[in-house]
């Protein structure tokens, strides 16, 4: 793309479609033209560069060898041996999966999980319906655990660190847990023992430190790697208790979010999403999201409407709908003196640019739902130096609005992140101290993740041993003296309580790989060795935790059955206490401590420079699964790029700056700077840079090391807590390029009607607003479907675009990675995309979200043109791809209209060992060569429907569930069978905002949309999209 | 010239254009091909039939111990489905774990075969697996289902069906040639109900 000033958008580009993919879309890009036209982006001579690859006429000479000694030698297949086992376990039977209730916490985030094995090794996580937080839906990180698991890169037992001075060298050797344990134990004994750790939900590991530490009288220091101290900090204030509420946004008509990416990354986006989606059937009880956002979010992409503002405006912001509501009614939470302060903030919708009618309009919907909003903010982003601050004035305006009790629940409320300032900067002081002897840091890369003033790095020269339970040597594992891996989450037993009351098992599913221990028998292994253990620590860890359970957990779920029922009804559902269905209490309205309003503000240095702002991507998080390549190459939900981290800038900030899409800048933050490249990002507040963290890691592994550049090093920091974001940045153009690699502008449809939208006010008036159906007539004589006919909708109106679909369809499928260079090629391979769509404005865009897999057309162009029959229709209107038949003419791909054929340039399918295990045996394995794409899961339809056969029963509607639909935290995916008159698909088929893509090439796709429903007002009302 | 002339001629030179141009281009890959052929031809003479290159049919490996289906399930008439449980529960009719086998041989100590069954009881003792030596070879595209056949036909029918005579085989060989026209025969016929379609056996 040319420097951007120098394009002038394309007036008939945008009058043929308001929907743009992307800005080189909008300016008609030479280069995006180019690309569009092709299929793929290159010859496929060459496997790599040619330094190592085999060139094609090397690899005919070689095949023509191969194939002569073939064909004259051994004519027999090579000899296959069947092992069965010596003594089979009797829940086992070869090639049946066996399914495991389980849990999982991300170190933020926690899900309950189904995960299916096969002879001992797990190969898929789903969700867990019973689950009462993510009820089915698991968002793409959780998918990606199996990858996790089967991760080469793992460190495969104790190590010893072989320690420079520096402490950087990432060299160890082999050490026996048994001379570790006598270690830490008679290091233990002479006292200054402490964990390091972050929130461990889990109430039985809870109750084994408070023993252990009892024992060692040692220390926990709760560390979260993001924080949310700030939040409980503001409701301490607030409301006298720390906590972190439960947001009910299944009670919420108005949503009011202020940089908190609740859909994406905050807290527990799979339960928000559930949640916010129940409430957003159009019609006159539809809900209705305000966003106040300075950078993309996935949240904002949802919102109705969205205002651009500085992470610095945070607070202007609440306080001047403070200022606002208060205008229309007083509060008793208002005391005069903030009444007075907050005053100054009456011209606040003008200082931020928000138009008048959105502004007052949002006032007067907060006034008239009170009771039934929900003023939110919290994240990385909002982490400013005002970030308590600005927690105590949404607690405020909640009071205010009467939500606090009624869309904010403070009894049942988190306990995933009860890290808090205070802990940080005790645990930095006692180490310097000389207080801190013997350290066990658990799990978190704190070394890369805290930030760098904090002096934690520094203060651990201080400590004699350093034990660290990661499963890589990171940036924090070299400074440890033992690596003490503790395995996958999925090799362990545990226990969990997310929220208050929700009590969740964790099982193994697999046997330890390698020689590794959790945390857990770790701390036990240390307290059996110490001369005063008490008998109870003189046990196994699962009898530890099964004898907690018994007298404790059942106790507090209040399950009164025996011991042996419960445990047995826990492990088959995974859950105890609240499940799915129950919404538990609520608490009342707390009241408003008056004066936890700080009623003066630090002057904030703003002017002519940037604020920079760190934000969490949903694929890669705060950088623990940076070695899992599924959530690399997971094009991010925003930007859709892959494989990289960059700096996000406003059009009006590229423009200024002269910058173009992968101009390489330096970005400076007092005196740290790093060169980065940069994206352009729709919709971004102008004067605001982006930057994701997560990436830039070292000793991660081969995926994940040295990709990106590290963000956490500009984070500040201020009394305990990181500050993320307001950060004062500059930045300063190269002249170098640098190769973003998006995945949107691949396989595009080139502007025909693809998404259908309209508001909600048109919808009630006339449900097929914004759809315009073809009226065609076929010349292919009519099949007549007699068995099932299957068929797919998806909503596009509850679609977040989150992008858990994409993962869980690679696991199910064997998908493989392709890797960022072949992606730039177009040679991605995910069977499902989201396609993201702008329209409007480029400064602020709307944004629709699209998942694209094959339509399983009735009349599918790409049958036609296969010279070797490779796909073809079958009874059931699948569109069958045969993959031992497909010799790669890629005519099919080229004649497919919605471009979700993907093709094999090489043998992407190859896998280091053991990453092959997670391979599923029902589907198969594509090699080089080959043709492929979705085919909804008909490995699932062959299953269901044989059971189905084998208990000469129909089949039920809603038994068959494809992989994305079964992952879609939102259930925006349903699948069944059209020949049936009351499965859902049916029911929705004939709703009216139901629409096919591209319906007038007469394709007849067997999957259709549900049109994009934008609850707020916009110019072109109903206009055909 | 007519117009169908200037067509004709039109064709005639691009033709010849294009077979001279194609020719010259291509030499190494016409050559190649016929490299390709005269090679595979060759299999001719060594006894191969065209249609039946790696088929397998008559496979008939020697395995790790001689276990005979002649005996036991010819002499003796122990179920199909007594030693091959699976088959008609799962996807896989798999060859029976050691504990199997030790269900009877931990009394039977077996008079003309006393090593190998002394075999069987040390691996089991070991808890060591034995590596049996696949008879039927399916490619990994293709997807069987035991249980659906077992369940459609009962047993031993549904066996015979396939496996052939196998309660005479002292040593297993392979009955049929397990092609796809093998099976899509058996699909075909209209009494069996059966579907045709490509992602019945590849997906």
């Amino acid at each position: 793309m040319e420097n951007i000033e120098n394009l002038e958008p394309n007036k008939n580009q945008i009058q043929k479609s308001e929907f743009w993919l992307g800005l080189e879309q909008y300016y008609e890009d030479a280069d995006f033209a180019k690309k569009a036209e092709n299929e793929f982006l290159s010859s496929p001579l060459k496997e790599d560069d040619g330094n190592d690859g085999v060139a094609r006429r090397d690899f005919l000479k070689l095949m023509g060898a191969s194939l002569a000694m073939a064909t004259t030698g051994c004519i027999r297949r090579p000899v296959q041996h069947i092992i069965p086992y010596a003594q089979a376990p009797k829940e086992i039977t070869p090639g049946e999966a066996s399914y495991y209730a389980s849990s999982w916490f991300d170190g933020h985030q926690g899900y309950g999980l189904v995960v299916k094995t096969l002879e001992g090794r797990p190969i898929k996580i789903e969700g867990n319906p019973a689950h009462p937080m993510n009820r089915g839906g698991l968002p793409a990180r959780a998918h990606a655990e199996v990858l996790s698991l089967y991760d080469p890169d793992r460190i495969r037992g104790p190590r010893r660190n072989l320690l420079n001075k520096a402490r950087t060298n990432f060299e160890e050797i082999g050490a026996k847990w048994e001379d570790i344990d006598t270690a830490v134990s008679a290091a233990a004994a002479k006292g200054g023992f402490a964990v390091m750790t972050p929130t461990i939900p889990s109430p039985t590991t809870q109750a084994l430190m408070a023993e252990v530490l009892g024992l060692f009288k040692g220390k926990q220091y709760i560390v979260d790697t993001l924080s949310m101290g700030s939040v409980r900090e503001g409701q301490r204030l607030s409301y006298g208790k720390d906590v972190l509420p439960r947001y009910r946004f299944d009670l919420a008509k108005l949503i009011v979010t202020i940089d908190c990416d609740f859909l994406g990354t905050y807290l527990s986006p799979a339960e928000f999403a559930r949640d916010f989606s129940s409430r957003r059937k159009p019609g006159s009880d539809m809900n209705r999201m305000v966003a106040f956002e300075s950078l993309m979010s996935l949240t904002g992409m949802n919102s109705d409407d969205r205002i651009r503002i500085k992470p610095s405006q945070q607070l202007d912001v609440v306080l001047g709908l403070i200022h606002a509501v208060n205008q229309k009614f007083s509060s008793h939470n208002v005391t005069p003196a903030i009444k007075e302060y907050v005053a100054q903030y009456s011209d606040v919708s003008k200082k931020i640019g928000a138009s008048d009618k959105v502004w007052n309009k949002l006032v007067a919907e907060l006034v008239e739902n009170r009771g039934h909003s929900l003023i939110i903010a919290g994240g990385l982003t909002t982490e400013t130096s005002e970030a308590v601050s600005l927690q105590v004035a949404v607690n405020l305006l909640n009071s205010i609005l009467d939500n606090d009790g009624s869309t904010i629940d403070h009894e049942g409320g988190y306990l995933t992140n009860l890290g808090i300032s205070a802990d940080l900067a005790g645990l930095v002081a006692d180490m310097n101290a000389g207080r801190v002897k013997t350290l066990v840091i658990n799990d978190a890369n704190y070394a890369y993740t805290l930030p760098r003033s904090s002096g934690f790095v520094e203060a651990l020269a201080k400590v004699d041993l350093i034990l660290y339970t990661g499963n890589y040597n990171n940036a924090t594992g070299t400074h440890a003296h033992y690596l003490i891996p503790a395995g996958n989450s999925m090799e362990s037993w545990t226990d969990f309580e997310f929220q208050k009351g929700v009590f969740s098992i964790g099982q193994p599913t697999i046997r330890p790989m390698y020689d590794t221990r959790s945390l857990q028998e770790s701390l036990i292994a240390w307290a059996a060795k110490a001369p005063s253990a008490p008998a109870k620590l003189k046990v196994s860890w699962f009898e530890y935790l099964q004898s907690h359970w018994k007298s404790d957990i059942f106790k507090k779920a209040g399950v009164s059955k025996t011991f042996d029922d419960a445990w047995y009804d826990v492990l088959q559902t995974g859950v105890a206490g609240r499940t799915a269905g129950g919404s538990g209490s609520k608490g009342s309205g707390r009241g408003f401590s008056g004066s936890a309003l700080s009623l003066k503000r630090a002057s904030v240095a703003s002017g002519s420079g940037y604020e920079l702002a760190l934000y969490t991507t949903v694929q890669i998080g705060d950088g623990k699964f940076a070695n899992v390549s599924w959530l690399q190459e997971l094009p991010d939900v925003v930007t859709k790029i892959v494989w990289d981290n960059y700096l996000c800038v406003s059009i009006a900030t590229a423009e200024k700056e002269h910058l173009s899409e992968g101009s390489m800048v330096e970005l400076s933050v007092g005196k740290t700077s790093v060169k980065v490249p940069v994206h352009i990002q729709p919709g971004q507040a102008d004067g605001v840079l982006g930057l994701a963290i997560g990436y830039g890691q070292k000793g991660i592994g081969k995926v994940g090391s040295e990709i990106g550049v590290d963000a956490f090093q500009f984070a500040g920091y201020q009394d305990g807590r990181g500050v993320f974001s307001g950060l004062a940045a500059s930045i300063k153009k190269t002249g170098e390029k640098y190769s973003l690699v998006s995945t949107q502008t691949h396989h595009t449809m080139e502007g025909r009607q693809i998404i259908a939208e309209a508001t909600n006010e048109a919808f009630v008036k006339n449900n097929a607003a914004g759809i315009e159906k073809a009226s065609l007539i076929s010349i292919w004589p009519e099949y007549k479907y007699t068995k099932n006919k299957w068929a797919m909708s998806i909503d596009l109106n509850v679609c977040t675009g989150c992008s858990a679909c994409v993962i869980a369809c690679q696991s199910e499928n064997n998908i493989p990675v392709v890797g960022k260079k072949f992606v730039m090629q177009g040679r991605e391979m995910h069977w499902i995309r989201i396609d993201r769509y702008y329209k409007g404005e480029p400064a602020s865009p709307d944004t629709v979200f699209q998942p694209m897999l094959c339509q399983q057309c009735e009349n599918a162009p790409c049958e036609t043109v296969c010279p070797v029959v490779a796909t073809v229709h079958n009874e059931e209107g699948l569109n069958d791809m045969v993959y031992n038949r497909c010799v790669g003419t890629r005519y099919c791909s080229n004649n497919c209209p919605y471009k979700v054929r993907r093709f094999n340039w090489f043998n992407y399918s190859k896998r280091a060992e053991p990453l092959h295990m997670a391979l599923n045996p029902d589907v198969t394995v594509r090699t080089r060569g080959v043709m492929e794409k979705c085919t909804f899961c008909v490995q699932r339809i062959r299953k269901v429907t044989g059971e189905a056969k084998d208990r000469k029963e129909k089949l039920q509607d809603g038994a068959i569930v494809t992989a994305c639909a079964e992952s879609c935290p939102t259930q925006a995916i349903t699948f069944g069978d059209l020949n049936d008159p009351s499965s859902r698909v049916t029911k929705i088929f004939a709703k009216l905002n139901s629409y096919a893509v591209l319906d007038d090439l007469n394709t007849r796709p067997r999957v259709q949309y549900l049109s994009k429903i934008r609850n707020a007002e916009r110019a072109e009302e109903g206009e055909q999209a | 010239m007519s117009k169908s002339n200037m067509l004709k001629t039109r064709l005639k030179n691009f033709s010849s254009i294009w077979l001279e141009k194609s020719f010259t281009k291509n030499v190494r890959f016409i050559t190649f091909g016929l490299l390709l052929f005269a090679l595979t031809s060759c299999e001719l003479p060594m006894g191969l039939e065209w249609g039946s290159i790696g088929y397998n049919q008559g496979y008939q490996p020697e395995q790790p111990i001689p276990y005979s289906h002649e005996l036991h399930a010819g002499n003796y008439k122990i179920p199909c489905l007594y030693c091959h449980s699976t088959a008609e529960r799962a996807n896989h009719a798999a060859v029976p774990s050691l504990n199997i086998c030790m269900n009877c041989h931990i009394v039977i100590p077996g008079n003309e075969h006393k090593d190998a069954i002394d075999k069987i009881k040390a691996a089991y003792a070991a808890n060591e697996p034995i590596a049996w030596v696949k008879v039927h070879m399916l490619p990994d595209f293709v997807k069987f289902n035991h249980k659906r056949h077992v369940q459609r036909f009962g047993t031993p029918e549904s066996c015979h069906k396939c496996h052939g005579p196998i309660e005479t085989m002292a040593r297993v060989y392979q009955h049929s040639s397990l092609s796809m026209g093998w099976c899509v025969n058996c699909h075909r016929q209209a009494e069996n109900n059966a579907p045709v379609s490509c992602s019945t056996c590849h997906y």
